[in-house]
């Protein structure tokens, strides 16, 4: 029998088109980047382990897990807050056959845990003009006295459920947002997202 | 109409959808003798079907699907849509006391 892997292949491997687009005056307003390198594993607390779950993510990472809507930013994890008792783990190694595996003896019988590296992609989005962008897609207020560096949120974008935080402000000191949204609604989210900035001029690309 | 989450914050009307009363509890229908109850079909029927039409304050579970995805319990007001108070549904949170509860903390 022949021998054969599957071979990943990002959902928006077609829609981005890396380069400038939009108005080309001046400098890009916003960058934006698919990042294609990431593990995501999502971990939830069973009735009453909160505390257990809280403690292992602690031996594990040395970080406090998010016992609410924050982004939590380790050596090498981030923990993202994605609803009452549960976060996701996000890491690089999208060549990790299983990321759930590593983590399964810790987590025994007091959390559930389902891997959504391939459920996902994850937009990120920075520049001087970033927030008048999301503006027009996302109805949160990010101003940075309500939304700071560590904020994230469950919330809805063009109709489809996503997850944003607030990550250390890019290069160039202007703030840096991350997107995870459904891969089947990621070439839609790009599309609108790409439309929203093209008025500031967008710099658009992929990390491998 | 906004709705304060306890978990989330507060969102716009758009991130739930609305489920209704939040006051029918499930009616036993099983009689002192192991039975079942002579009018258990009425209460069942009522408990499954029958809504009262409030002018003023009541009990409604609305559902954060574009959100943290919890049931929630809001206190609403439906003639000024004034809202009182939210609260995550019972039992629908982890950290809801359990049998297991026990067994976790050791
Ligand atoms: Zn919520």
């Amino acid at each position: 029998m022949a021998e054969f892997a599957w071979k990943s292949r990002s959902p928006l491997a077609h829609a981005v088109e890396p380069g400038r687009a939009g108005a080309r005056a001046g400098a890009a307003g916003v960058t934006l980047t698919e990042i294609r390198d990431f593990a995501l594993v999502q971990v939830m607390a069973r009735r009453g382990t909160w505390a257990e779950t809280a403690r292992v993510a602690q031996q594990l990472w040395g970080i406090d897990a998010p016992g609410g809507p924050k982004a939590v930013f380790g050596q090498d994890v981030t923990l993202v807050g994605s609803g009452p008792d549960q976060f996701f783990v996000l890491s690089k190694g999208s060549s990790v056959q299983d990321p759930v595996e590593p983590l399964k003896q810790a987590f025994a019988g007091i959390a559930s845990m389902t891997d959504q590296s391939d459920g996902r992609c994850m937009i990120s989005l920075s520049g001087p003009r970033v927030r008048d962008t999301l503006a027009k897609f996302c109805s949160l207020d990010l101003h940075d006295s309500v939304f700071p560096v560590g904020a994230a949120a469950a919330t809805s974008v063009d109709h489809s459920a996503v997850t944003l935080w607030r990550a250390p402000n890019a290069d160039g000191g202007s703030p840096l947002y991350n997107l995870l949204v459904f891969t089947s609604f990621a070439d839609s989210i790009w599309h609108l997202i790409t439309e929203s900035a093209a008025e500031y001029g967008a710099e658009l690309g992929y990390a491998a | 109409m906004r709705i304060s989450c306890p978990y989330c914050g507060e969102r716009e009307l758009g991130e739930f959808s609305y489920l209704g009363d939040a006051s029918p509890k499930r009616p036993a229908v099983i009689a002192a003798d192991g039975g079942v109850a002579p009018d258990a079909e009425d209460v069942f029927y009522d408990y499954v079907y029958l809504r009262d039409n409030v002018a003023g304050e009541m009990s409604e579970h609305w559902y954060h699907g574009g959100g943290c995805r919890s049931w929630l319990v809001v206190r609403r007001n439906t003639v000024s849509h004034e809202i009182k108070s939210v609260e995550i549904a019972a039992g629908a949170g982890a950290r809801t006391g359990h049998p297991n509860q026990e067994r976790a903390n050791g």
